[in-house]
């Protein structure tokens, strides 16, 4: 192998090493979040949401918060439609 | 004989997780999928868990074939057919065309293996050069699935040559902006 | 006499051609090797480097990276391919048409001469594409460490670090996330019973997609047990199997249900493809 040859091989692997580390990744890069806590009021009544009337419809005025059925999920269940 | 595995979970049907998973694709966020489905977040993310869980567990594969008929159906569901990303106006008939003309596809599909085989990520390529999303070329990929298909067992000659030909011009083009490949140098 | 032995075929030209097609596609393959050999040796610690150095959790600048050499060695690969079958093939046909009809006996040796040929350029094709296959498995395997064990950690100690912290947002009373959560979940203010939505960090998030590379790795030694032993004992893949999940549950409590249903196909579908 003479030295030219072995000069390709280096510069391509050069180059190729720079190309995948200087490309974006595709969507940008990930944005990191904090954990965090949130509430949401009825933007009807400005109720809150107690666990006992459920997750869907708002207690006091019949606001939907969501319109679908909650099925048997893995921390959200049945039991949690109003 | 309805199958238990295609029952929707948090009303969240097969159809609509197909069409969200697509539209996640094009540049919507999680909240907006979430707004879009009229659900909330925690309920967005536990069908997003579950339904790929349904389809580990399908052996028959029924589910995830099903998945790939809704997801290029993705831009008819009536639930996000008022949403869409932001795109320029060149991107828009971009993503027309991919969507109509089976040999825009056809050849950017080739495009985008041939960049990866270069060390480019061949879905930002096709982004940077065409403003066509990952989710939008993946729909593209489900429209025109089939008719490939059939294109092949009609004539498999006339396919490869096409294809053939999309490779050595995408070939040249990535070969060049590297300045060559490491072995051009040896001929038999 | 009918004078059979008489023609006897001779081209003495034909056997130096073959000599020199056949030294010319040793040497070319040779050489093409020698690059190869070149470029994943060289590869392999660049790969481990960028490995280490991409931030992204995904590991996709190393992804880019390999797919590059990856599609260099193909490019090897279709490289000896074609000129196999424009250079090699058709030489094969255009001196086997020159010479006299195999059964007239008057060609015999040039007939096994091109047959002799023939065996040692293909094999010589296996040969390359053998190593070929090696190069490939050795960039794929050229990979630093994901830390997946330490990341869980520090996530873990995070989490206790964090889940005291939180205060209702409708009555400001202080709230207790009960467990590592995964995906955004309601919990409930003990003093007023709004429901919160607590939204766990990105990095936890991410993890729970390495739950089962983890588990993985944590049990890769039984998997290595099952892979290493011939005839294949179905019964340390099955042992491997459970470890595994049992892991993966661990890290992932909240979808044990789920992950054992994905354990019975998988125990299913092994025992159909192999036994």
């Amino acid at each position: 192998m003479s030295d030219t040859e072995k000069k390709t091989t280096q510069s391509y692997l050069e180059q190729l090493k720079q190309k995948a580390l200087s490309q974006e990744n595709y969507g940008g890069e990930i944005k990191y979040e904090q954990a965090g806590m949130q509430v949401y009021d009825c933007p009807e009544c400005g109720a809150g949401r107690a666990l006992a009337d459920g997750l869907t419809v708002c207690a006091y005025c019949g606001f939907k918060f969501m319109t679908v059925t909650l099925s048997d999920g893995i921390h959200i269940k049945k039991i949690d439609n109003s | 004989m309805s199958n238990p595995l295609l029952e929707p979970i948090h009303g969240i049907s097969l159809e609509d997780y197909s069409a969200a998973c697509a539209k996640l694709g094009s540049g919507l966020s999680e909240n907006e999928v979430a707004t879009a489905l009229g659900v909330e977040l925690p309920v967005w993310q536990e069908a997003n868990l579950l339904w790929p869980e349904r389809m580990k567990e399908d052996s028959t594969f029924q589910i995830v074939t099903l998945f790939g008929q809704y997801f290029g159906a993705a831009d008819q569901h009536p639930k996000f057919s008022n949403l869409q990303a932001t795109v320029s106006e060149e991107g828009a008939g971009n993503i027309q065309k991919i969507k109509t003309d089976k040999d825009f596809y056809q050849e950017l599909e080739v495009a985008r293996q041939v960049a990866y085989d270069h060390g480019l990520d061949g879905a930002s390529w096709i982004t940077d050069k065409y403003g066509i999303t990952l989710g939008d070329f993946q729909v593209a990929a489900s429209l025109w699935n089939e008719q490939i298909h059939k294109d092949i067992a009609a004539d498999y000659q006339k396919y490869n040559q096409t294809q053939d030909a999309y490779k050595q011009k995408y070939t040249q083009l990535f070969a060049n902006a590297q300045g060559g490949n490491v072995a051009d140098d040896i001929e038999f | 006499m009918f004078g059979f032995f008489k023609n006897k075929y001779d081209n003495p030209a034909l056997l130096e051609e073959i000599r020199q097609t056949e030294e010319k596609w040793f040497v070319f393959l040779d050489k093409l090797e020698t690059r190869l050999d070149e470029l994943c040796t060289a590869a392999v610690p660049e790969l481990i480097a960028v490995f280490d150095q991409d931030t992204d959790p995904y590991k996709r600048a190393h992804g880019r990276m390999l797919t590059g050499l990856i599609g260099q060695i193909n490019q090897m690969r279709q490289k000896a391919i074609t000129a196999k079958e424009e250079r090699i093939i058709p030489f094969m046909y255009a001196s086997k048409s020159v010479l006299p009809d195999l059964i007239s006996g008057a060609g015999r040796e040039y007939h096994d001469r091109l047959y002799r040929f023939q065996m040692a350029c293909f094999d010589r094709h296996h040969q390359f594409e053998d190593k070929i296959n090696e190069g490939i498995t050795a960039l794929r395997s050229a990979e630093g460490n994901r830390g997946l064990e330490a990341t869980y950690q520090q996530q873990i100690a995070e989490f206790e670090r964090i889940k005291d912290k939180f205060l209702c947002k409708q009555c400001g009373g202080k709230m207790s996330i009960p467990k590592m959560y995964f995906i955004a979940t309601y919990i409930q203010c003990p003093f007023c019973q709004t429901q919160n939505t607590y939204t766990p960090s990105t990095e936890m998030q991410l993890l729970f997609h390495q739950a089962r590379p983890l588990a993985e790795q944590r049990t890769a030694h039984l998997l290595r047990a099952y892979e290493t032993q011939h005839p294949k004992n179905p019964v340390l893949y099955q042992q491997y199997l459970r470890a595994m999940f049992d892991e993966w549950n661990k890290i992932t409590p909240d979808m044990v249900a789920e992950n054992e249903r994905f354990y019975l196909r998988l125990l299913k579908d092994h025992s159909i493809n192999h036994y």
